[in-house]
């Protein structure tokens, strides 16, 4: 154990939590927003499916997908630069 | 007894051959490098495993059939199960894996320094877990009735027979491997029918692109019969109960204990990230199928069903019409089915899909394989969980912390055939269907340990006091509301009795702050703790300073 800068460690977790922040907020767009306006959106057509049915069905798990894998991918990043890689230790 | 009946019950069995062959071939090597086993499962495969512990009967057999009779209001789950899954990872995984809990009322207790707490936590997760399990039963009927050609409260009451028996036996959770067979019967069969029809239908083999077309064609279809049509949002319901609905499931998922459980038994932090998101795409492959079955199944169903001769009708609904739940009355007797006359219940669509589309017996029997796997993995573990509650955390920490080892064997094995009974007996005239059924056990967890975990992680001022006083008020509404909305017609803001998460989330929250508030904080200790969270695994807070610590190390107690 030796001991480190507070201030890098909280770094570490200003990044992580702002990081968060923004997926969720993508999350909650991408649901909740998308609902909250579905009868506007049905206006428009994607995939051969009204906008907010395409949405619901396809667009919003596909979405979360893309942010669990860039979440993985990016901290995986943030890791290494702050040396918590793991892989390494095993 | 026919060639149908045969095949499907090969498949069952062959299947299931499977899983248990590769459990004990897994069990012998694991004896010769106890070490190494579970640590080296590439983080795919461990995503594949939670996927199989996740879809249940209410994914596999309800979900589509959900949609097709809701519409796009249907798709409230679909986004709700999925997106719990962000909830979970963002929130919660990291910050519980860290803090070397094995259980959810073992966090809850120690995070709290409270045993009531720990108590009814406890209590809280044999509820859930009990009413997940009355859909798990549920489906199961569906299926055994179907394969019988019995009513499906007698599929159902063999069911509770195999439930129990295989429960009772340690079920097949926690080895990874036959969860990838799971997962890979279970996704296979799922696919299957839905790309077959894909290719009759649309001459496109891929269903993801094709069924837009189709639900193209059910909206004509739908205008021409002056129908509410399909697309149309917010037909069966308000739109606040479909924010709400969506709302409940995510927060569920967030707080499910079976499914946490998966997230801190992998080795590394980096593992458990890899792992949720795979485990979402492999999980997501099946939730983006099941609108593609929904368009196909009523399309079919409207334009080869409806309209033929009553005198007619394909040899697949007789079969569906003897389990009780297909009801084809020709009401104004013209000799001919309309659509309006075809009373389809929810949990039979997926199973009578492949009958319809006529895929030919190896594929139904698949899907009958598939369903059991999905309904009895699910209840295998659900069962676990319920005698874990049980013996661990109220008999011998609570009751008798002097029993012995095989005491509390006893009060575990006795705790599922008697949960699986009541469950049973629950299942035989189901409330609802089996969607429906499992929204209510997410609800319940949403009232209770979402706010508990995400409040005990996130805000180290939560106390003892404000979590009993939360849990206890958030699945006191949960239940009021869902019982009076169920059954008293009682709503606000056209809210019914699945999204009663919303309420009892915001009144568990409300309950902790206010409470916690009021008492005293939490013991210096125990906020150093939930500082300690905050940093990754390979940091460590104490007294106001952080230290590097080696990642790889195990800090976890030994079990």
């Amino acid at each position: 154990m030796k001991k480190i800068d507070k201030r890098e460690a909280d770094s570490y977790f200003r990044i992580r939590t702002i990081l968060i922040t923004i997926y969720l907020l993508i999350g909650f767009t991408a649901s909740f927003v998308v609902v909250f306006f579905a009868e506007e959106l049905s206006e428009f057509s994607f995939n051969g499916m009204p906008f907010h049915y395409f949405m619901g069905a396809q667009g919003a798990i596909l979405i979360f997908i893309i942010l669990l894998f860039t979440n993985a991918i990016i901290n995986d990043r943030i890791d290494k630069k702050f040396g918590l890689d793991q892989d390494q230790k095993e | 007894m026919d060639s149908q009946f045969l095949v499907s019950l090969l498949m069952i069995l062959v299947t299931f051959g499977l899983y248990i062959g590769i459990a004990v071939y897994n069990m012998a090597r694991q004896t010769s490098d106890f070490y190494v086993a579970g640590r080296n499962v590439p983080a795919v495969f461990n995503g594949m495993a939670i996927g199989a512990d996740w879809m249940s009967a209410a994914s596999f057999i309800g979900l589509a059939g959900t949609v097709m009779l809701l519409g796009y209001d249907g798709l409230a789950y679909i986004m709700g199960w999925t997106g719990g899954y962000l909830l979970l990872t963002f929130l919660l995984a990291p910050q519980l894996r860290k803090s070397g809990r094995y259980t959810v009322p073992e966090f809850i207790g120690d995070r709290y320094s409270s045993s009531t707490a720990r108590l009814i936590a406890a209590v809280a997760t044999i509820i859930i877990s009990f009413t997940y399990s009355i859909g798990q039963l549920s489906g199961s009927g569906v299926v055994i009735g179907r394969l019988l050609e019995v009513h499906t409260a007698v599929g159902t009451i063999i069911g509770v027979v195999l439930i129990a028996f295989y429960s009772a036996l340690g079920g097949m959770k926690g080895i990874t491997w036959t969860q990838v067979a799971q997962y890979l019967v279970l996704i296979i069969a799922y696919l299957i029918p839905v790309i077959f029809m894909s290719l009759q239908l649309t001459n496109n083999p891929i269903p993801w692109m094709s069924y837009g077309q189709i639900v193209g064609e059910l909206q004509q279809l739908d205008a021409q019969l002056g129908i509410s049509e399909y697309v149309v949002p917010f037909t069966e319901a308000t739109k606040w109960q479909f924010l709400a609905l969506m709302f409940t499931l995510m927060a569920g998922t967030a707080g499910l204990p079976h499914v946490i459980v998966r997230f801190y038994t992998v080795s590394t932090m980096k593992a458990a990230r890899w792992s949720g998101a795979w485990a979402l795409l492999f999980i997501g492959l099946l939730y983006l199928s099941a609108p593609a079955y929904a368009a196909f199944s009523r399309f079919i169903l409207m334009t080869q069903v409806a309209g033929s001769s009553i005198a007619d009708l394909p040899a697949w609904t007789a079969s569906w019409v003897n389990t009780g739940s297909l009801s084809v009355a020709d009401t104004n007797t013209d000799g001919i089915l309309q659509w309006e006359e075809i009373v389809i219940s929810n949990d039979i669509v997926v199973m009578a899909t492949p009958e319809i589309a006529n895929l030919g017996i190896f594929v139904i029997g698949l899907m009958a394989a598939g369903a059991m796997a999905a309904a009895l993995s699910t209840a295998g573990g659900l069962m676990i969980a319920i005698s874990a509650a049980l013996s661990q955390d109220i008999y011998y920490r609570s009751i008798n912390p002097e029993a012995t080892e095989s005491q509390r064997l006893l009060v575990g094995r006795a705790s599922i055939i008697i949960a699986t009974v009541a469950a049973g007996l629950v299942a035989l005239n189901p409330p609802g269907a089996i969607t429906q059924i499992v929204a209510w056990a997410f609800a319940l967890a949403s009232g209770t340990f979402f706010p508990a975990l995400i409040l005990g992680v996130w805000w180290k001022r939560a106390n003892g006091p404000g979590v009993i006083a939360g849990m206890l008020i958030g699945l006191s509404v949960t239940l009021t509301y869902i019982f009076a909305a169920k059954y008293g017609g009682f709503t606000i803001l056209g809210i019914i009795d699945t999204g009663a998460g919303v309420f009892g989330a915001a009144a568990a929250i409300i309950a902790i702050i206010v409470v916690s508030l009021a008492t005293k904080a939490p013991s210096k200790e125990t906020q150093e703790e939930v500082m300690d969270l905050r940093y990754p695994e390979g940091m460590t807070y104490k007294d106001g300073e952080v230290w590097r610590t080696d990642p790889a190390e195990k800090k976890r107690p030994d079990h």
